[in-house]
């Protein structure tokens, strides 16, 4: 595998250093060879920069992918729009020529040059492709079996498909295939490629942000899943802090907002406090609870299930 | 954005597919987006640059991915934006993002005291030098650009 530098952008490092935490751990569970880069900046987020000023985010984009064509490595992260963002403008840069010379006359003057030479992923698709399956599952100590999962994909790990090319953009499977790896049901549900919305309150409309993540949590409570799981720390936000206030005011739907590396390194069989688990404000005490329940059932069925081979001599296939 | 494409708005004008997968047409009372791409094709969207709608596309790209010519109102709502922004009419959030993103080259700066209580590794160094450098030559090659263009 090639060398890869993992993208944090700003929200993670910002807000949510615990999801970094988990990230970590489970690439260094899976001894894979990541680096920390020095020099990224924002990678800039779509929605404001490019509202603002097109050229200074295509630059800027420009900048933060031409330091992996200096330093050689692919690019990994665990953020949706970073690399929906990076990869749109590499697309677009591929495409224009003329665009591509223009944004390299200015990038040389600070000594870089786009090349757009190295691989941007997101992480999820990333375990899917790259370290796969199997290799997944010989990992899992600590299955999930039993446990409903709703998977909540985030729009910008799977669209624009023209930039990403890494799943169908209407109709993923990668993520719901990392899940059943882990041995948990991926809840299928009418909401569940629904924008999460929380774009909404990055313009003033908190009241329709909440009412996009009112959605999509009520049908999740009515289908009493255990979980969610996501990727996209913006949509962390959205389902994690947002539930919690809607909960202060007094509509409750306790629904556990689970980050892809957190699931993994639970099943790995990090403790949840080590990976963080214990910062979300939806407390995930009873799916813990639950998954420790299952857990124990598992292991007494598998005794079992050995006393009966040695007993009765029954090939188990 | 460059520029919009108004042979493939008047098409999207009389279209409206991607009203049965776009989020916020399904969720938001009053999103009607071809009722802005209308008045962009008639010169008169003056009123859309103060209107809540054109901040209400979620750039979730769903319209785009399954649009027939590959380009969906997302293109038109961006241009309204631009344009409202030029103007001084973004909303007050997008004002301080922008202007924390110009000053630091980021949307935030690493917490460093959680990141010692989590055992995490000094954060890497941000690019904020080089990027004010790479500012400063872009705007100054942009008013020349303008100034070129004028005389």
């Amino acid at each position: 595998m090639k060398d890869f530098t993992i993208f944090w952008g700003c929200t993670i490092q910002t807000r949510f250093p615990f999801l970094e935490k988990s990230t970590r751990m489970v690439l260094e569970g899976f001894n894979l060879p990541y680096r920390d880069l020095d020099g990224f900046t924002c990678c800039p987020e779509k929605s404001l920069v490019n509202n603002i000023d097109h050229g200074l985010w295509v630059l800027t984009a420009a900048r933060n992918i031409a330091l992996l064509d200096k330093a050689g490595v692919d690019l990994v992260s665990p953020c949706t729009g970073c690399v929906s963002n990076l990869a749109t403008v590499n697309s677009e840069l591929h495409a224009n020529h003329k665009e591509k010379d223009k944004v390299n006359s200015l990038l040389n003057e600070i000594g870089l040059e786009f090349k757009g030479s190295n691989k941007l992923r997101h992480l999820v698709p990333f375990f899917h492709d790259e370290v796969g399956i199997p290799a997944i599952k010989n990992k899992i100590v600590k299955p999930f079996n039993g446990m409903r999962i709703a998977i909540h994909y985030g729009c910008h790990m799977i669209r624009p498909s023209h930039a990403l090319k890494n799943d169908d953009p209407l109709d993923p499977k990668k993520f719901d295939n990392l899940i059943r790896a882990m041995g948990a049901e991926s809840v299928q549900y009418m909401t569940k490629l629904l924008c999460c919305g929380q774009g909404l309150d990055r313009v003033d409309q908190h009241e329709n942000a909440l009412h996009f993540a009112r959605i999509k949590l009520r049908e999740l409570k009515a289908l009493k899943v255990d979980a969610m799981a996501l990727c996209c720390p913006s949509c962390y936000l959205q389902f994690d802090n947002n539930q919690f206030l809607m909960e202060k005011e007094g509509e409750k739907f306790g629904i556990p907002i689970l980050y892809f590396t957190e699931l993994l390194g639970l099943a790995m069989g990090y403790k949840p406090e080590d990976l963080g688990v214990d910062s979300h404000r939806i407390e995930a005490t009873n799916f813990l609870e639950k998954w420790n329940r299952l857990n124990c059932e598992l292991s007494r069925t598998t005794e079992l299930n050995r006393q009966l081979e040695e007993g009765f001599g029954i090939a188990q296939p | 954005m460059e520029s919009l494409n108004l042979k493939l708005l008047e098409v999207c004008s009389r279209c409206g597919a991607c009203y049965h997968i776009c989020p916020s047409c399904l969720n938001l009372e009053g999103y009607d987006p071809r009722a802005v791409i209308k008045d962009i094709l008639a010169g008169t969207y003056e009123k859309w640059l103060h209107h809540k709608s054109i901040w209400q596309c979620l750039e979730c790209h769903h319209c785009l991915e399954i649009c027939f010519q590959h380009y969906g109102f997302e293109n038109a709502m961006a241009a309204m934006r631009t344009v409202a922004s030029k103007k001084g009419l973004a909303t007050s959030q997008v004002k301080r993002g922008w202007d924390m993103f110009i000053k630091t080259s980021r949307l935030g700066e690493p917490m460093a005291s959680a990141r010692k209580k989590l055992n995490l590794p000094e954060a890497a160094k941000s690019g904020a030098e080089d990027f004010k450098k790479l500012v400063k030559i872009y705007q100054e090659k942009k008013k020349s650009g303008v100034k070129r263009n004028e005389s």
